[in-house]
C-alpha cells in the first residue's frame, strides 16, 4: 500500500516506458537533423561520370571544377558541410572491382551513415558504368539474381502438417521466459524488501496482533504481485501506444527516404522484405497464440508465487539486506540457470535437457515457456503445471512455517540449521 | 468477573521452557501489572494472549470464551519494541491500522481526529512518520493501540521513550481508560510506575508464576513487623516483645529507631510501651515497595 503511493513508483510507473520511445524519438529527432538539413556538399568530379548524379536529397550538392587544392581552400572558406572528391577512375581494366581513390572531407566526423550513403551513390554510378560498358542487358542481370526463403513445416504423427517458423518461434519463447525471470528478479527482491521493512520497522508485532502471519505475508505476496502485474500492464500498454504514435509520425518518411535512397541497387533484397511481411501473418498463425498466452498466464504467477514465497520467508529470516546475501545466492541459482538454459532449450526444444527442465518447478516457468511455441506434448505440459501448482503450494507452506518464527526473532544469527528449526518449531 | 483468565499456560521453545504452568486471572476495569525480570516469560504470555504465537499447554479465556481470533478486536496491544512504517503518513498509517482491527472507514477517520486534537498531533496528520520526533511516534503509536476502543489494552513498557510530561500525560490516558470501562495489563520491569498504577499484580521470575494478588495484599503479606520512630529521650527497657534493630542520632537532639516487632504484637501495643519511655514525634510503620519485594524475590530465587 505504500509502495503505491510513493513517488517513485509513479514516477517509475510513468517513465519507464516512456523512456523507450523517447529513446526512439531522440534517436530518430538526431538521426532526421543529421540527414534531413539541407547541408552544402561540394563535389569535384575530376572522372566526368558523376555530374548530376547525386539524387541525395539529404544535401545540397555543388558541384565544382579544378584542382582539389582550390576546392578545400573554398570549402574552408564558405563552410560547407562536406567536400567529396572523385578523382580520375580509369575504366580500361574490367577486373579492377576495388576502388579506394575517393576522399570525402568535413569539418567534423563523418558517421557511419553518411559514409555508407556516399559509397552507396559512388558504387551505384560506377556499377552502371561498368555494366554499359560490358555490353550486358541490365534486365539480364536482375533476372539472374536470386532470393530463396525455405518453408519449413512440422510433420505430426498423425500426418498433419503445419508451418513451422523456428525464427519467431525463437523469439517468442525467449521474450516470454524473460519476462518472468525478469519480473520474479524485480518483484521478488521488493517482496524481500518489504518483509525486511516491517521488521526492522518493527511494526510487524502489531499487525500480526491483527492478523495472522500467513495471511500478513499472503497479503504481501499478492498485493505486491497485483502491483508488479498492474505496472507491467501500464509498461505494456504505454509502449505498443507509444511506439505506435512514434513510428506514425517519425518511421514512415524516415523509412521511405531511406528505401528511396537505396531503391535501384537493392530493389529486389526490399522485395524480398515486402514478401517477408507478407509472410508474418502466416507466421503468427504458426504460433499457438492462445497457448502460449494462457501458459505464459500460468507459470507467470506460479513463478511468482513459488519464488515470491521464497523471498518472504528471506525477508522474514534476516535482520539486514546483508545478512539476506547468503540466501539470494541459492534462490538465483535455479533462476540463473533457467535462463542460460533458456537460450539452449530453445535451439533444441525436445531434447532431454529441455524435458527435465521444464518439469523441475525452480526452472520449468522460464524453460516451458521457451518450448511451448514449438509445441509441447500436451502430457508434459500438463505434468509441468501440476509440478508448478504442488511446488508453489509446498514452497508457501514451507515460507509461511518460517516466516511465522522469523518475522519476531531479532538477533538471531540465521543459518540453515536455524530454518530447519524454525521450520519444526510449533508456534 | 475476571475479562481474561489463562489456566497452567506452558510454552516451550527449542531450547529452554518459556513458561511454565503459568496461571493469572484479570479482573474487569482494573490495571494489572505483569511484572518480572528481562527474559522472565512477559511477553511470550503476552504473545499467547495476542494469539501471535499458541501456547503448547494449557488455555485462556476472555470473558468466559475460549480466546479465538475473533478476540483480537477485544485487545489493543501496545509491543515492547515501537515501530510505524516510516514511510507512510500518520493520519494513513492510522487509518490502515485501525481498518485492521476492522473499524469502519468513517468511524475511524472521526477517532483518529479525536485522538490527534487531544495528543495535539492535529498539524502532523499530513507528515511522514519518519519526521516526527521519537515521543510524538510514541504517541502515535499509543493512539493506534487505543483507537478500536479495545476491552482490554495491553502495553509492554509504555512509558519507555517518553520524558516526564508525556509520560504523564499517557498515564492519566491510561486512568481515564481504565474508568471508561478497559482493563489494562501493563508489563514492565519499572516498579515506581506500578506502584502508582497497579491494582493487582502478578510476578513471574523464570517461567514460572512467583506472586500473585492485589497490590495491597501483597504488601500487606510482605510486611515484616518494622517501625521507624522519631522521637526525644532515651529509648531503653524495650519489652521483649520489641527489638530494637538500629537507632541513630539526628538533628535537635531527636533520635531515630528502627524496631521489630515480634509475633503478632500491633503497632499499639507498640505506641503504648514508647509513650511511657519517650517522647514521640513520628510513627511509621515500614511498608516494603514494590520494588523491595521485587528484588527480594528475584534475588531469593537466584539464590
Amino acid at each position: 500500500m505504500t509502495r503505491v503511493k510513493k513517488k517513485s513508483f509513479l514516477i517509475a510507473t510513468i517513465l519507464t516506458p516512456l523512456i523507450f520511445p523517447a529513446l526512439i524519438a531522440v534517436v530518430v529527432y538526431f538521426g532526421s537533423r543529421e540527414s534531413g538539413g539541407p547541408e552544402n556538399v561540394y563535389v569535384l568530379d575530376q572522372s566526368g561520370f558523376y555530374d548530376e548524379q547525386f539524387t541525395d536529397e539529404s544535401y545540397n550538392y555543388t558541384y565544382l571544377t579544378g584542382s582539389l587544392e582550390d576546392a578545400k581552400q573554398q570549402f574552408q572558406d564558405e563552410g560547407a558541410y562536406g567536400l567529396l572528391y572523385i578523382p580520375e577512375i580509369n575504366f580500361e581494366d574490367p577486373s579492377k572491382t576495388y576502388y579506394d581513390e575517393f576522399e570525402f572531407y568535413s569539418k567534423s566526423n563523418a558517421g557511419v551513415n553518411i559514409e555508407s550513403s556516399f559509397e552507396r551513390q559512388l558504387r551505384r554510378v560506377l556499377e552502371q558504368v561498368k555494366l554499359d560498358r560490358s555490353g550486358l542487358d541490365p534486365d539480364m542481370i536482375n533476372s539472374l539474381k536470386a532470393n530463396v526463403d525455405l518453408n519449413t513445416f512440422n510433420l505430426s504423427d498423425t500426418g498433419e502438417v503445419k508451418e513451422s517458423n523456428s525464427g519467431l518461434n525463437l523469439i517468442v519463447g525467449y521474450i516470454f521466459g524473460f519476462m518472468i525471470y525478469m519480473f520474479i528478479f524485480i518483484y521478488g527482491g521488493q517482496i524481500m524488501q518489504s518483509v525486511l521493512d516491517e521488521k526492522t520497522s518493527r511494526i510487524v508485532e502489531v499487525i500480526v496482533s491483527s492478523v495472522r502471519p500467513f495471511q500478513l505475508m499472503m497479503g504481501k505476496v499478492l498485493g505486491i504481485g497485483s502491483v508488479g502485474v498492474t505496472q507491467l500492464l501500464i509498461w505494456v500498454a504505454l509502449v505498443t501506444s507509444l511506439t505506435t504514435v512514434g513510428f506514425t509520425f517519425f518511421g514512415p518518411p524516415e523509412a521511405a527516404a531511406m528505401a528511396g535512397s537505396q531503391m535501384p541497387a537493392e530493389a529486389v533484397e526490399l522485395t524480398a522484405t515486402q514478401e517477408s511481411i507478407a509472410n508474418i501473418q502466416g507466421m503468427i498463425d504458426s504460433v499457438p497464440v492462445t497457448q502460449i498466452v494462457v501458459s505464459f498466464i500460468f507459470y507467470f504467477l506460479g513463478a511468482y508465487f513459488l519464488y515470491g514465497a521464497m523471498y518472504a520467508a528471506i525477508g522474514s529470516a534476516v535482520d539486514s539486506l546483508q545478512d539476506a546475501q547468503q540466501f539470494m545466492f541459492p534462490i538465483m541459482i535455479p533462476l540463473i540457470v533457467s535462463i542460460v538454459a533458456l537460450s539452449i532449450v530453445i535451439q533444441n526444444p525436445d531434447s532431454q535437457l529441455s524435458f527435465w527442465l521444464s518439469m523441475v518447478p525452480f526452472t520449468s516457468p522460464v524453460v516451458m515457456m521457451g518450448r511451448i511455441p514449438f509445441g509441447v506434448p500436451m502430457w508434459e505440459l500438463l505434468l509441468s503445471m501440476v509440478l508448478l501448482v504442488l511446488g508453489f503450494i509446498g514452497m508457501i507452506w514451507v515460507a509461511g512455517r518460517i516466516y511465522r518464527v522469523g518475522i519476531l526473532m531479532y538477533g538471531v544469527k540465521v543459518n540453515w540449521k536455524t530454518l530447519k528449526v524454525w521450520f519444526t518449531t510449533k508456534v | 468477573m475476571n475479562i481474561l483468565e489463562a489456566h497452567n499456560v506452558t510454552k516451550n521453545y527449542a531450547a529452554h521452557r518459556a513458561l511454565d504452568d503459568v496461571s493469572i486471572e484479570i479482573p474487569k476495569q482494573s490495571i494489572f501489572g505483569l511484572l518480572g525480570p528481562n527474559g522472565a516469560g512477559k511477553t511470550t504470555l503476552i504473545r499467547i494472549i495476542n494469539q501471535i504465537i499458541m501456547s503448547d499447554a494449557g488455555n485462556i479465556t476472555i470473558n468466559g470464551e475460549k480466546l479465538e481470533p475473533k478476540h483480537i478486536q477485544v485487545i489493543g496491544y501496545l509491543p515492547e519494541e515501537r515501530g510505524l512504517y516510516k514511510k507512510m503518513k500518520v493520519g494513513e498509517q492510522l487509518m490502515y491500522l485501525a481498518q485492521l482491527k476492522g473499524l469502519s472507514n468513517a468511524e475511524a477517520r472521526k477517532r483518529i481526529k479525536h485522538w490527534l486534537d487531544r495528543m495535539g498531533l492535529s498539524e502532523w496528520a499530513g507528515k511522514k512518520v519518519e519526521d516526527l520526533s521519537k515521543g510524538m511516534a510514541q504517541k502515535i503509536q499509543f493512539i493506534a493501540t487505543v483507537l478500536h476502543e479495545p476491552e482490554l489494552l495491553i502495553l509492554d513498557e509504555p512509558f519507555s521513550g517518553f520524558d516526564p510530561v508525556n509520560a504523564n500525560l499517557i498515564k492519566d490516558e491510561i486512568f481515564e481508560l481504565r474508568d471508561k470501562g478497559a482493563t489494562v495489563i501493563f508489563s514492565t520491569h519499572r516498579m515506581e510506575s506500578v506502584e502508582q498504577l497497579c491494582d493487582d499484580i502478578v510476578l513471574i521470575n523464570k517461567s514460572k508464576k512467583i506472586l500473585d494478588g492485589t497490590k495491597s495484599e501483597i504488601k500487606k503479606s510482605f510486611k515484616s513487623g518494622k517501625y521507624n520512630v522519631t522521637y526525644k529521650g532515651a529509648m531503653a527497657g524495650l519489652s521483649t516483645n520489641f527489638d530494637l534493630v538500629e537507632t541513630k542520632e539526628i538533628e535537635d537532639g531527636m533520635s531515630e529507631s528502627l524496631i521489630q516487632a515480634q509475633g503478632d504484637h500491633n503497632p499499639n501495643d507498640l505506641i503504648k510501651e514508647l509513650i511511657s519511655r519517650v517522647e514521640v514525634h513520628s510513627f511509621v510503620e515500614v511498608i516494603p515497595s514494590i520494588n523491595d519485594i521485587f528484588i527480594q524475590i528475584v534475588e531469593g530465587g537466584e539464590s
